[in-house]
C-alpha cells in the first residue's frame, strides 16, 4: 500500500527549484511574510503575498495538496468575515448596507474582516508551501544549526514522520471494519477507528523509540547528515532578496500607520449583502455537512 | 574467538510497576564469535534477555535490576544505549515499527548520522548495507511501500550499518514467508561465518536453529533452564515437551523409532542426519 493521499502537512515529494532551495531561505520566507503580514494592513500587499505563495506552490506542483490544506480557511474565513459584516470591529457609527429580517449589515468592518483574512490567509499558504516541498531532516538539520533545543527539534520532527504513518493506519483499520461489515466511510466509521489507531500509537511510539535508541538515536555529539544541506548562491539571493523586499514594506506600512487603506477602498452595499449571502451561506453549508457526518447511521 | 563478550552474572530484572520477575537469576556466558539461538513461550523473558545486552533494560524501559550484565568489557547499566548501539545491533519482529525515515537510505543511514559518521562516507556504507540484504537499488524507496520481507531486511540493514560485534534479532521471520525467512537467517550465517560476528536468534523455528546454531538457550519464566548444544538440548525430548517447546521433526521421527525399538544411538537435529540414519538402517 502506498501513502497516496498524504495529509497536507507533510512532505509531498517533488524535484522543483522551491523543493530544492534549503530550509534557511524558506524560513526566512515564513517569519517575514508573518511579520509582514501583522505589521500591514494593506489589503493590496496582503492578497499579493497570498498570490506569490500561490505561485510558488503551482510552480512545486503541489497545487493540489496545497488547496485541501488551504480548505481549512473555507470555516474561518466565511465566518470572519460574516462577523465584521454582522459586528464591526471599528467605532460606531457604522454605515448600514442593508437590513436582512432582523438582521442589520454593516460596510465599515469589511475592510479589516478583509485584512484578517488575508493575514492568516498569506502566513498559512506559505508556511504550507514550506512543509510541503522541505524534507523534515533537512528542517531538523537546519533547526539543530539554528540551535533550536534538541527535544523540541525532535519532537516536530518525529510529528511530521508519524503523519503518514498514522494516515495508513486508520486506512487499514477502515477497511478491517469494512471487512467485518462496518461502514467504512463517513465521520461515524473514522470516529471509533481512532480507538486502535491510538492504542497502536502507543505500542508504536514505544517499539519506535526502543529502536531509535538502540540505533544511538539522541547521542548528544556532533551529528552529521546522510542528505548535504548545500548552501547555494541561489539560497543566498532568495533571502536577502525577501528579506529587503518585506522589510522596505514593513517599514513603509509602520510609517504610515499600518497603511490603511480603507479610506480609499469602499464597498457597495450590493457587494455587502451578496458577500454576506455567500459566506453565510458557506459558513451554513459546513456546519450542516459536519453534523449531518456525526450524526449518519 | 573465546573471549566471553556477553556475560550475566546472577541477573534478575522485573519491570517497573510489576512484581513478578521478567529475568530470574539468569548466569551466562556467550563468546565472541558464536551463533546462539534462544527458545522459550510467550512470556519467556527472551526479549527482556535481548534487551539487557544494549542496556534498553534497565536504562530506558525501568525496573529493578540485580546482578551484573556486561558487554564487551562494559557495564551496561553503566553506560548509555547509545555507546551500546556501537556494539550491539538489535532488530524486533514487527519492522513496520521501527522505520521513521522517508527513504531506505535514510533509514539505514540514521544510526550513522548519529555516530557522527562523516557525510562523503556515509553513501557507500549505506549502499554497502543495503547490498549486504538484497536491497541494492532500493536508495529512494519509501521504507512504508516494502513488503514485509523487505523491510525486516531494511530494518537489518540499518543496524548492520553501524557494524555491531553482536547481531540480535528478536523472533526477525515471524512476519516472512518461508523464502523470507531463509534470507534471513543465510545472511545471519553468512555474516556470522565470515566475519565473526556475533549473532543472538530469538526464534520458535527448531528446525532453523538446529541448522545454524552452535548453541540453544531454553528460557521459561524468566529462567535460563537449558544450555548446551543443538544436538545436547534438542535430545532432551522429553524436558522439552514438559516445557511445552517442540522439537525438530527429525527428533521426534527419532524418538517414535526408538520407543519401537528401532533406532538406537544419538538423535538426529537436522533432516538430513536423519534422512542418512534411516537409509543406512534400510539398506543394512
Ligand atoms: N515493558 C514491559 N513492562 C512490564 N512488563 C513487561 C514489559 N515487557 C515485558 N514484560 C513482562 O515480562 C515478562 C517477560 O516478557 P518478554 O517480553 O521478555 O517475554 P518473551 O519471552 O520475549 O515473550 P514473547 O515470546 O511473547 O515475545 C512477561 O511476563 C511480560 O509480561
Ligand atoms: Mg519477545
Amino acid at each position: 500500500m502506498s501513502i497516496s493521499n498524504p495529509l497536507p502537512l507533510a512532505l509531498v515529494p517533488g524535484n522543483s527549484f522551491i523543493h530544492n532551495v534549503s530550509p534557511g531561505p524558506k524560513m526566512i520566507l515564513v517569519v517575514g511574510y508573518v511579520i509582514l503580514a501583522f505589521s500591514t494592513q494593506n489589503i493590496i500587499i496582503l492578497y499579493s503575498m497570498a498570490a506569490i505563495a500561490f505561485i510558488f506552490a503551482i510552480w512545486a506542483g503541489i497545487l493540489r495538496t496545497f488547496l485541501k490544506g488551504l480548505l481549512i480557511l473555507l470555516p474561518i474565513g466565511s465566518s470572519l468575515l460574516a462577523l465584521q459584516i454582522l459586528a464591526p470591529a471599528v467605532e460606531k457609527p457604522w454605515t448600514a448596507a442593508a437590513e436582512l429580517g432582523p438582521v442589520t449589515l454593516y460596510i465599515d468592518g469589511l475592510y479589516y474582516g478583509f485584512v484578517l483574512l488575508g493575514r492568516i490567509f498569506a502566513s498559512l499558504a506559505i508556511a504550507l508551501v514550506m512543509l510541503m516541498t522541505t524534507h523534515p531532516s533537512d528542517m531538523f538539520t537546519t533547526f539543530t544549526k539554528l540551535r533550536v533545543p534538541y527535544t523540541l527539534n525532535f519532537m516536530q520532527a518525529m510529528t511530521l514522520q508519524l503523519i503518514p504513518v498514522f494516515q495508513r493506519e486508520v486506512g487499514i483499520i477502515l477497511s478491517a471494519q469494512k471487512s467485518r461489515g462496518m461502514k467504512g466511510s463517513g465521520f461515524s466509521a473514522v470516529l471509533p477507528s481512532f480507538i486502535p489507531v491510538f492504542v497502536g500509537a502507543i505500542e508504536r511510539v514505544q517499539q519506535l523509540s526502543i529502536s531509535l535508541e538502540s540505533r544511538g538515536f539522541g547521542s548528544t555529539g556532533h551529528k552529521t547528515s546522510y542528505r548535504k544541506v548545500k548552501g547555494k548562491w541561489s539560497d543566498t539571493a532568495i533571502a536577502v532578496c525577501s528579506i529587503v523586499i518585506m522589510a522596505t514594506l514593513a517599514v513603509m506600512s509602520i510609517m504610515r500607520g499600518s497603511w490603511n487603506l480603507s479610506d480609499q477602498i469602499t464597498f457597495s452595499a450590493n457587494f455587502v449583502l451578496g458577500l454576506f449571502l455567500l459566506v453565510a451561506g458557506t459558513f451554513l453549508t459546513i456546519v450542516t455537512i459536519t453534523i449531518a457526518f456525526m450524526f449518519r447511521k | 574467538m573465546s573471549n566471553p563478550i556477553i556475560q550475566f552474572d546472577d541477573v534478575s530484572f522485573s519491570y517497573a510497576g510489576t512484581d513478578s520477575f521478567a529475568l530470574q537469576s539468569v548466569s551466562l556466558e556467550i563468546k565472541e564469535g558464536e551463533y546462539v539461538a534462544i527458545l522459550g513461550l510467550n512470556g519467556a523473558g527472551k526479549t527482556t534477555l535481548g534487551l539487557c545486552v544494549n542496556g534498553i533494560v534497565p536504562t530506558m524501559l525501568g525496573g529493578n535490576l540485580t546482578g551484573k550484565v556486561t558487554v564487551g568489557g562494559l557495564d551496561v547499566s553503566e553506560y548509555p544505549v547509545r555507546e551500546l548501539a556501537k556494539l550491539v545491533g538489535i532488530v524486533f519482529d514487527n519492522p513496520e515499527f521501527q522505520m521513521s525515515q522517508m527513504s531506505a537510505a535514510e533509514e539505514v543511514a540514521l544510526g550513522l548520522e548519529h555516530a557522527g559518521v562523516p557525510h562523503e562516507a556515509m553513501h557507500e556504507i549505506v549502499s554497502d548495507s543495503l547490498a549486504m540484504v538484497g536491497l541494492a537499488g532500493f536508495e529512494a524507496r519509501s521504507p512504508l511501500g516494502l513488503s514485509g520481507g523487505q523491510q525486516q531486511r531494511l530494518a537489518i540493514a540499518a543496524v548492520l550499518a553501524m557494524k555491531p560485534r553482536i547481531l540480535i534479532m528478536d523472533e526477525p521471520t515471524s512476519n516472512l514467508d518461508p523464502i523470507g525467512k531463509q534470507e534471513v537467517f543465510d545472511m545471519a550465517a553468512k555474516l556470522n561465518g565470515e566475519q565473526g560476528m556475533t549473532v543472538i536468534v530469538i526464534e520458535h523455528e527448531v528446525e532453523v536453529m538446529a541448522r545454524y546454531a552452535d548453541r540453544v538457550i531454553v528460557m521459561d519464566g524468566g529462567r535460563v533452564v537449558m544450555n548446551g548444544t543443538p544436538q545436547e538440548i534438542f535430545s532432551r525430548v522429553d524436558e522439552l515437551a514438559a516445557l511445552k517447546l517442540r522439537v525438530p521433526e527429525a527428533v521426534a521421527l527419532a524418538k517414535q523409532l526408538e520407543a519401537r525399538g528401532v533406532w538406537k544411538g544419538d538423535f538426529p537435529v537436522r533432516t538430513e542426519t536423519a534422512v542418512d540414519r534411516v537409509n543406512a538402517m534400510l539398506k543394512a
